[in-house]
């Protein structure tokens, strides 16, 4: 045997194919031909007959240009890898090299079998950690629209709520009503504590959100979380005429702990009870339960409305700004909430079309290993917030001049209105350049600055003051205000120059213990989470009543029965709102998506106020909408907004109309503007 | 019969062997098993009254393993674009793919392939997104390899738009 054939064998028994290229698309086998040849192409590939590989495959068809064109330049050429099947079915992976070597032009086939599958294991390895990591990414950024979207929803009327609420007790109540102004204080200041336990559960890193299941904390008892959302829930049933029940057939008695925390469990229960009492008749019931699952536990929510939408998956329900043909949900989070949620926690969720009619929405759980139980009443603590009356005794150090640079005219009263009380003098601008005008005209101590304005960001005046501090050597108090109180966006105030920062809703405690200190220089960089705050323990179960009340009746709730003050905000409103309507109207027939983000973003804010929350989630819509950029759905939106609006305005003009006493116009000229 | 090559390009995972497994051979595997190099498959289908045979050039997702060798494509008639619905920047992907391709090989017949619509929940491209796709030119097709919904109609689409040139 000639030192060639043993190389050819060689070759041959380690998959290794080789041919020559006579020209004209037609090959010759050089020596023996693996079996795997025969396979692909049948006997006549070997034994030196002729044989017109690229007529049999038209992966080799394609690859002969390139090896035709590396032989005429003396060079190589591969193919890369490419299968090929076999008569059998058998799928075999090849790859082809093309050279010249002694003037001949050989053609190299190469069976990758053997290594095919370690190669395939590694890039499936990078890849699937790839798919993971994206995974990872958009599960972050899901949770940070949710964070975005949950605290521009609930601060603006926390803000006015709590506001009110302070300005009241300030006044000489009777000891009944200065009880109701305390509890409408403590309760706004849970609500928002639920929204920084919101904020806690969204903007945590991924071990923080995994801790539910593998923490200390007793499980939670699925029943005791269904008994409290009922009972929570039962008023704002009973006012709508729906009979809302436990299901008889539920047992108490029974384990039903389940892997979760009971705050966010009554958070879901609460979403899922305010979606049924939002679809049912008037005279049916909803029927909440837990039932045995195997392994798992099932929580479920019956009612007896009109069934799931025919034309939309179960799944859609659960869609991020996913609501129902009616819109009458809020901002379309509350499904998604509960999905992410109960997903984390290794659990599902769905809906369905009850065979009876009306729909169930249900939930399963994994049940907990645990043994200890956990009352969801342990959640909720007592607030440790001091009272405004507590401040009253301590006077400022000096009466300060305070510049309230806020976009959204009632908040921006309310503050006024919590400085002047508190002795100082305030003065109000609309956005950035107002702001730099007025420190042009006069002097001030601090600016209080909300950092989300039209033509011209807190931020950015913010830069624009400091970069002129350099030449004066000045430096005045600039506080930052903003709805998104997160960590994040404090580090960005921060930066651009803020010397503080005070989170929305103001709370009066909050906003004189910041500004006096940071004026008074005892405090160099406070920040408003730090400035004499005490936080209350997280909240559970979301407030629904705006929904179920209406507007005169939510209007007293947020004043606190002060008519002055219900007539002052109608007033404004009924100036103002129209007006930032027609811009919204106006931007949505041109297309013109940043004013309509701008104006959507006023209009909501003032909703707020009144508890307009079908309206405020279409203005939120409308905003998201135009920050994006897409408008497709803007004209139907803002028909949604404008049906609302109308309904709105009529009330409050029929409030402004029918006083039971006429309200004193407000004295002109009472601040420096 | 007429021939038409066909290339099937995008991201890795979004679903390319699976379209060609749904269309070819009417199967679909949960399981992802990601492709190496090019497999090559054949399906004669009717378009216009006529019977096309398309030869599919399934080949590997590009990522930051793997490019794609524009060598591939020579001779192809055309193209399925395919990115998958619920991973918006895989549409990010294949389009700036597609300016690679038409840079080499010009314009030729494709179709825009948005794939896994029964992950609906998990959609990650708008309507509003997929106007302005079309406005751009692009015959734009939702579909399922799980299901199987509208993979033929891709298909039937880019032959008649190959047929059509």
């Amino acid at each position: 045997m000639s030192a060639n054939s043993i190389i050819e064998s060689f070759l041959a028994e380690q998959g290794y194919a080789l041919f020559e290229y006579l020209g004209g698309g037609e090959f010759v086998a050089i020596g023996e031909c693996p079996s795997w040849c025969d396979e692909i192409w049948g006997p006549e590939a070997r034994n030196g007959k002729h044989v017109r590989l690229a007529e049999r495959s038209a992966f080799l068809e394609n690859f002969l240009v390139d090896a035709e064109e590396s032989w005429r330049g003396a060079g190589s050429a591969g193919s890369g890898n490419w299968i090929e099947s076999a008569a059998s079915g058998r799928e075999i992976p090849l790859e082809a090299f093309a050279l010249s070597l002694d003037g001949k032009n050989i053609l190299i086939l190469r069976n990758l079998s053997s290594t095919f599958a370690e190669q395939q294991r590694w890039f499936q390895t990078a890849r699937d950690s790839l798919l993971a990591h994206e995974k990872l990414l958009t599960e972050i950024q899901k949770k940070e629209i949710l964070l975005h979207c949950i605290i521009h929803d609930l601060s603006q009327p926390l803000s006015a709520m709590s506001g009110c609420f302070n300005l009241l007790l300030l006044e000489r109540l009777p000891p009944a009503l200065k009880k109701f102004a305390r509890d409408g204080l403590r309760e706004s200041q849970r609500q928002e504590s639920m929204i920084r336990g919101i904020l806690s559960a969204f903007s945590g890193d991924l071990a923080a959100q995994q801790s539910a299941a593998a923490s200390d904390a007793p499980a939670p008892n699925l029943a005791a979380c269904a008994q409290q959302a009922l009972e929570e829930f039962s008023a704002s049933a009973a006012e709508k005429g729906i009979h809302l029940r436990l299901d008889p057939r539920l047992n108490p008695a029974l384990d039903w702990r389940v892997v979760g925390d009971a705050a966010r469990l009554d958070r879901i229960f609460g979403n899922l009870l305010e979606n049924a009492l939002r679809h049912s008749p008037k005279g049916t019931t909803v029927t909440i339960g837990v039932e045995n699952d195997g392994a798992f536990v099932l929580a479920f929510v019956d009612d007896e409305g009109p069934g799931l939408p025919a034309d939309q998956p179960a799944s859609g329900l659960f869609a991020l700004f996913a609501k129902g043909k009616s819109h009458s949900g809020k901002a379309g989070l509350g499904l998604y909430f509960c999905k992410i949620t109960v997903e984390r926690w290794g659990g599902t969720i769905g809906a369905e079309t009850r065979p009876v009619g009306g729909s169930r929405f249900w939930f399963r759980l994994p049940r907990a290993a645990k043994s200890a139980e956990s009352p969801a009443e342990e959640a909720r603590a007592k607030s440790t917030t001091p009272t405004p009356e507590a401040s009253r005794s301590s006077k400022p150090f000096k009466r300060l001049r305070v510049l309230v640079a806020e976009d959204i005219e009632l908040n921006r009263e309310l503050v006024m209105e919590l400085l002047e009380r508190r002795g100082h003098s305030a003065s109000s601008a609309h956005d950035g350049i107002h702001v730099l005008a007025a420190l042009e005209r006069e002097p001030f101590d601090a600016v209080l600055m909300d950092e989300e304005m039209p033509r011209m960001n807190g931020l950015e005046a913010t830069r624009l003051i400091r970069q002129k501090e350099i030449s004066t050597g000045n430096h005045i108090i600039i506080i930052g205000l903003t709805g998104n109180s997160t960590v994040e966006d404090e580090r960005r105030g921060l930066e651009a120059g803020m010397d503080g920062f005070l989170g929305k809703p103001i709370q009066m405690e909050k906003l004189y213990a910041t500004l006096e200190s940071l004026v008074q220089g005892t405090l160099s960089h406070a920040s408003g989470q730090e400035a004499g705050e005490t936080q209350a323990s997280p909240q559970v179960g979301e407030h629904s009543g705006s929904d179920s009340e209406s507007i005169a009746a939510q209007l007293r709730h947020t004043t606190g029965h002060n008519k002055k003050l219900q007539q002052s905000l109608i007033k404004i409103f009924l100036t103002d709102a129209p007006k930032t309507l027609a811009q919204i109207r106006r931007a949505v027939a041109r297309k013109d998506a940043q004013k309509l983000a701008t104006a959507a973003h006023a209009l909501k804010g003032s909703l707020a106020i009144f508890g307009a929350s079908e309206a405020v989630a279409a203005a939120q819509k409308l905003q998201t909408m135009g920050r994006a950029g897409d408008l497709e759905e803007a004209r139907t939106e803002f028909r949604a907004l404008e049906a609302e609006f109308t309904r709105i305005e009529r009330e409050l003009r029929d409030l402004r109309a029918k006083p039971k006493r006429a309200a004193r116009p407000k004295p002109k000229n009472r601040r420096k503007r | 019969m007429i021939q038409k090559k066909v290339c099937m390009l995008g991201s890795f995972s979004v679903g390319k062997t699976s379209l060609v497994s749904r269309f070819v051979k009417s199967i679909f595997s949960e399981a992802y098993l990601t492709s190496i190099g090019v497999k090559i498959d054949k399906k004669v289908l009717r378009a216009n009254d006529e019977d096309v045979a398309l030869v599919l050039w399934d080949i590997h997702g590009e990522d930051v393993y793997q490019k794609i060798r524009m060598s591939y494509l020579r001779s192809m008639h055309g193209y399925l674009l395919v990115a998958d619905g619920t991973r918006r920047q895989t549409l990010e992907d294949a389009l700036a793919l597609n300016e690679r391709v038409v840079q080499e090989f010009g314009k030729l017949p494709s179709v825009l392939v948005l794939n896994k619509s029964d992950l609906a929940e998990r959609w990650e491209i708008d309507s509003a997104g997929e106007a302005k796709l079309a406005e751009q030119g692009w015959s734009v097709v939702r579909t399922s390899a799980k299901t199987g919904d509208a993979v033929e109609s891709a298909f039937t689409q880019l032959a008649r738009a190959m047929l059509a040139v």
